[in-house]
């Protein structure tokens, strides 16, 4: 019962993934290279980050909100982009289209964020007898992350793969983009002050989160 | 030739890889966890055969669903395990229970933290009495019957607490269990209990010389002061019987002390023997003691003038019992009894005299003097008990903790036995000189007493599960050693009608579980959202047509074959 649990939240997790590779174009033009070289690009920028966190980022004693911490961690997170970038125009592609490219590229990034970031907890808490919602939330957060991925890669490709920009949507593109890329810091934010009404017990939603924190 | 090793090379990584990946996997597998939501020590009930039948809890191991009293009516609890907190037991409902032997998956009974010896340390209990005797009650309905599903003791605390309360009130609404509402598992993973084989008794026998002068060509004659140490109860890992008899064992160490004291000096050394004698198997006939007699040289037992042993003398106010085997008429029983009965005057406290006879074809024996008896050697027992208890009562169960002992009753106790030894010893019988006065430096110590007091009250004492090389065991020996010449000790093997079985305490662990319909309704969910995605791609990239054209095509491929 409790492999049924892990199975359940596995497919909410890495379903949608495949999903989207079996129902758009992707599979019939055999995107797969590229997603697979994306997520070994996600592997490396997950891999940078972490060493800058754990450089210049100080460990607070306290929970309590610290801007300049925030603010870090948010141009940490402009290494995401940095790392789509480089997904996006310094990889060889075969010969795909604009248009499939951007969608393969955010894909395969999703795809190992999922990996990285819920393979494991999913695997050591979902078998146990324990119940917790945790993992469903988690299958949903995954949901979530595919969207913000393809999104933020179309922005991308947007600003750095199409020659011939309107002029009066140069600005828009920026602001979404830079909103899409900090979205991981907002959303923390905005969870620290529902989580510090609430704090769920059995702290899987803690591991989960802190899981975040090491990776964003 | 560098042509030919590349691929080679490549080979023996990707085997390398395909290695390690295989491993990882391995590992992965093996990952066990334990997340549950509390994990608690529980207790578990005895389990003994007595002559052939079985008494006790028989099962160890527990994995059923948990429901409070308040459950529904009618619903079959023979995969559910009950919890029960003391406070809301029923005793009549659980006799009936078990009579009718009605199937339940388990028993939990919870008890109030303050008999904790772990946690609960000196704090007062509220309505003693009245939580005494339906400790008492308990224990003696679950030890005499023969329970065919696991019983355990916790003590309460704030997550077992809030677990209970989950339960109540899922239970009150009617509701089974499902993953919102909290259904709980209780999970322990023990083996199946095995016999204790070869059951060990350990006699622990002291050794203090009177003073014999050139005269005496014969030995000494020998007061002996014993004490059975081991306790038996419901819960044997919570037997700590603190005054059945872990005050008899302060009292005979402080009686060793002080006569340690005159004995050490010459010029105040008795012309009197004292043997001390911490006996083991006391709650099954006394068994031990009557190994240990038997063990005696001939000439020893015959040098016995007379023997003391102590039982339960750690909550009297007034009255002290003296019971003996031999009619009250005996020239010995008489000294004796009038010995204690001066100093007890003197002390402001009553002693009475009980007379049993003992019934030599009766395999029963109910108070340790009796097995003297049985050897001709004048016995008797001192204590607060004036009813004669049956087997396996007043042994030192649940509710014998160290909050139902007062220490001043056994420094009392001490000064009375003190006292009347040593004018018996000394000649001073019917002379009032207080040999152990207060402020003296002969003083009955109570400090002495309230440690001994409260190491005893933390140490179950059950005797099959103490070794023959129990630390506990091991620090009586010494202690009484520090006090006598010469100590001995004895193994014996708990033969006879008892046999035990292991496990006495386990942890149980708490699982909020989700029932089996919701993970059915979850996978549906999934299965309907992932289908929906599905389509829902398809038609926005790739058009209407191909989402129908992805089930028309097999009939396509047979019209074009035929």
């Amino acid at each position: 019962m409790t492999m049924f649990h892990f199975f359940n939240c596995a497919i909410l997790t890495f379903g949608p993934h495949a999903i989207y590779y079996s129902a758009t174009p992707l599979s019939e033009y055999d995107t797969l290279g590229t997603s697979v070289k994306a997520a070994l690009v996600y592997l490396g920028t997950a891999l940078v980050k972490l060493v800058c966190l754990a450089t210049f980022l100080k460990v607070s004693e306290n929970d309590g909100f610290d801007p300049y911490q925030e603010l870090l961690k948010a141009v940490i997170g402009f290494i995401d982009v940095a790392g789509l970038y480089f997904a996006l125009t310094q990889l060889t592609h075969r010969n795909i289209s604009q248009n499939h490219k951007f969608q393969a590229v955010g894909l395969g990034w999703a795809f190992a964020d999922s990996v990285l970031h819920r393979l494991a907890p999913l695997w050591v808490g979902a078998r146990g007898l324990e119940f917790t919602w945790d993992f469903i939330l988690q299958g949903l957060e995954a949901n979530a992350n595919l969207v913000l991925s393809i999104s933020l890669a179309a922005l991308g490709s947007l600003m750095w793969l199409r020659k011939n920009k309107p002029k009066t949507l140069i600005p828009i593109i920026y602001a979404c983009a830079g909103i899409v890329a900090t979205m991981p810091s907002i959303t923390r934010s905005l969870s620290k002050a529902r989580i510090g009404m609430a704090l769920p017990e059995g702290g899987r939603l803690r591991t989960v989160h802190v899981f975040e924190y090491g990776f964003h | 030739m560098a042509n030919s090793k590349k691929p080679g090379g490549l080979r023996e990584m990707l085997e390398s890889m395909y290695s390690v990946i295989a491993l990882l996997f391995i590992l992965v597998a093996c990952v066990e966890l334990c997340d549950a939501a509390a994990a608690v020590d529980v207790y578990r009930l005895i389990q003994y055969d007595m002559s052939g039948s079985p008494f006790g809890s028989r099962f160890a191991a527990l994995n059923h669903h948990a429901a409070s009293l308040h459950f529904p009516p009618g619903v079959d609890l023979s995969r559910t395990v009950l919890i029960i907190p003391l406070r809301e037991l029923n005793i009549t409902f659980v006799r009936e229970y078990i009579n009718q032997k009605n199937p339940l998956g388990g028993l939990l009974v919870l008890l109030p933290e303050v008999l904790s010896f772990k946690t609960g340390g000196n704090k007062q209990v509220h309505e003693k009495e009245k939580m005494k005797n339906l400790l008492a009650e308990l224990e003696r309905l679950l030890v005499h019957s023969n329970i065919p599903y696991p019983v355990y003791f916790a003590f309460e605390n704030d997550e077992i607490d809030t677990v209970l309360a989950d339960i109540k009130k899922n239970d009150l609404m009617g509701q089974p269990a499902t993953a919102t509402t909290g259904g709980y598992k209780f999970v322990i993973p023990t083996t199946e209990p095995k016999k204790v084989a070869s059951p060990t008794m350990t006699n622990i026998q002291g050794w203090l010389s009177g003073l014999k002068t050139d005269g005496d060509a014969n030995q000494l004659p020998t007061i002996a002061i014993v004490a059975s140490y081991d306790t038996f109860g419901a819960a044997p890992a919570l037997s700590v019987g603190s005054n059945s008899n872990g005050s008899g064992i302060v009292a005979l160490l402080e009686i060793a002390r002080l006569f340690s004291l005159l004995y050490s000096n010459p010029k105040t050394r008795g012309r009197y023997n004292l043997l001390f004698g911490l006996t083991s198997g006391g709650p099954y006939n006394y068994n031990g003691t009557q190994k240990w007699l038997r063990s005696f040289d001939q000439r020893l037992r015959e040098s016995i003038d007379y023997a003391i042993c102590l039982n339960s003398i750690g909550s009297w106010d007034n009255e002290l019992w003296i019971h003996v085997s031999k009619p009250p008429e005996n020239a010995y029983i008489k000294q004796i009894f009038e010995g204690l009965s001066n100093v007890a005057e003197e002390l402001d406290l009553k002693v009475g005299l009980k007379h049993k006879k003992i019934n030599i074809s009766n395999p029963r024996v109910a108070w340790e003097h009796e097995q003297f008896s049985r050897l001709r050697v004048t016995a008797a027992t001192l204590s607060e008990l004036s009813v004669t208890p049956e087997l396996l009562e007043s042994t030192g169960g649940l509710f014998d903790t160290r909050q139902y002992v007062n220490e001043t009753a056994i420094v009392r106790g001490v000064k009375l036995v003190a006292e009347s030894l040593a004018r018996h010893i000394y000649g001073h019988q019917g002379k009032n000189i207080q040999i152990f006065a207060d402020e003296s430096s002969l003083a009955v110590n109570p400090a002495y007493i309230r440690s001994w007091l409260d190491v005893l009250s933390q140490t179950p004492r059950v005797a099959p599960f103490l070794s023959k090389d129990d630390p506990f065991v091991m620090a009586l020996k010494k202690e009484l050693a520090g006090h006598v010449d010469e100590v001995n000790v004895q193994h014996e093997t708990l033969e006879g009608i008892f046999t035990f079985y292991d496990s006495t305490s386990a942890r149980l662990n708490i699982y909020q579980v989700a029932s089996v319909t919701f993970d059915l309704l979850l996978l549906l969910v999934l299965g309907s959202y992932l289908i929906v995605l599905f389509s829902f791609l398809v038609i926005t990239t790739r058009g209407l047509d191909d989402l129908i054209s992805l089930f028309r095509r097999p009939p396509s491929r047979k019209l074009k074959t035929a």
